[in-house]
């Protein structure tokens, strides 16, 4: 009797553990971080997106239309938004305009939006298009090398916001409403 | 006792083995990596058959998935990304002028205001396939790309090629040459 009460004991012990084990592998691994905004509804994973709290990615990129370097570490200190867009992007074209607004607003209070650009165009088109739109904030030419940084970046436009002190702590991808960008441009500038 | 205690091994080893099913199927079910989003399916090309010297007309269709829409062949600004066909051709076989179809005319929340020209769903791409005289009978498989660029209600997504091949039988089958010829002879590339 004592000999099937050990062996009744092992097997739940057995069967309890590798639940246990069983629910730990099917757990998300996405993380449901209310600061991380999907608005595209996009069920592709974004790859290894800057985590919210952790330091932006470092980036050295050409600016248009002065061709100066500009990087972020040099704007440490400030809020920055580092959006990605792309002239072919009709959301991009939309959100630009608040873009610019939100820079005017902002820009004393040490805000700066940073566009960078994910074209296959010349320079020439990206600097007359953003000539059009009246930008009034940095734009960079991407490279594959910073998309890569920040996730892949799959659809456009996606933004990330970055506090004084370097950490993401906001991003949006896809278009969404101007007030949520404001709030986030609020929280960077915390 | 003993009659018992075998029930008791036989439904352990059962509910064991059930167990060891569960973790496997749940570590099967971790991602491994992030699949390529596909925007744009190729669904098929007509039976293509022409004879040497004559031609035939073919008709590619594809499918838009929902809730994409991709830029028709002519979108209605400059920056905006047309989708276009190109063939990879052996010497054996050539292409006529493709036929796009219209976009549809469409307005997105992303702004209600502005009526782009999109493909959405299925749509169907059309032209005439040329055999030279001299073409060798034979089955030929040709390499085809639709070059896209998508978006949905919020976002748009870096354009895409979709490569997809079809067969080209030269032999008996085909039709007159049209007055229309193609537009580049070139075996090689054919907008």
């Amino acid at each position: 009797m004592n000999r099937t009460v050990v062996i009744v004991l092992c097997v739940v012990v057995g069967i309890t553990a590798l639940l246990l084990l069983g629910k730990k592998a099917s757990k998300p691994k996405a993380s449901a971080d209310p600061a991380k905004q999907n608005v595209s509804g996009s069920q592709e994973p974004s790859g290894a997106d800057p985590a919210i709290g952790s330091l932006a990615p470092e980036f050295s990129l050409k600016s248009v239309p002065d061709g100066k370097t500009v990087t972020l570490s040099s704007l440490r200190g400030k809020a920055v938004v580092v959006n990605f867009w792309a002239t072919w992007c009709g959301p991009c074209k939309i959100e630009m305009p608040w873009l610019v607004d939100l820079q005017k607003k902002y820009g004393d209070q040490g805000l700066q939006i940073v566009g960078i650009t994910k074209d296959d165009s010349n320079e020439d088109t990206i600097a007359k298009f953003t000539k059009k739109m009246g930008v009034n904030y940095t734009i960079l030419v991407g490279d594959q090398k910073v998309q890569d940084l920040y996730g892949g970046v799959g659809g456009l436009p996606t933004s990330f916001f970055v506090n004084r002190s370097g950490k993401v702590v906001h991003e949006i991808i896809g278009l969404d409403s101007e007030s949520k960008f404001e709030d986030a441009i609020k929280q960077a500038l915390l | 006792m003993r009659f018992h205690r075998l029930i008791l091994l036989v439904v352990s080893a059962g509910l064991l083995s059930s167990a060891l099913v569960c973790v496997t199927k749940a570590q099967e079910q971790e991602p491994v990596a992030p699949k390529p989003r596909v925007f744009v399916d190729f669904v098929a090309a007509n039976n293509i058959v022409v004879s040497p010297g004559h031609s035939a007309p073919v008709q590619f269709t594809f499918h838009v998935q929902d809730p994409y829409h991709i830029n028709s062949s002519q979108p209605l600004t400059e920056e905006l990304i047309p989708t276009q066909l190109h063939f990879s051709l052996p010497p054996e076989v050539a292409f006529g002028k493709l036929q796009y179809p219209a976009g549809k005319l469409m307005s997105f929340p992303f702004d209600p205001s502005t009526k782009l020209s999109v493909y959405s769903g299925d749509f169907a791409i059309k032209g005439i396939v040329l055999a030279p005289g001299q073409a060798s009978s034979g089955i030929y498989t040709i390499h085809g790309e639709l070059k896209y660029q998508a978006c949905d209600n919020n976002a748009c997504y870096p354009p895409k090629k979709l490569p997809f091949t079809f067969n080209v039988r030269v032999g008996s089958g085909g039709k007159s040459v049209p007055k229309a010829r193609p537009t580049r002879t070139s075996p090689h590339i054919h907008n």
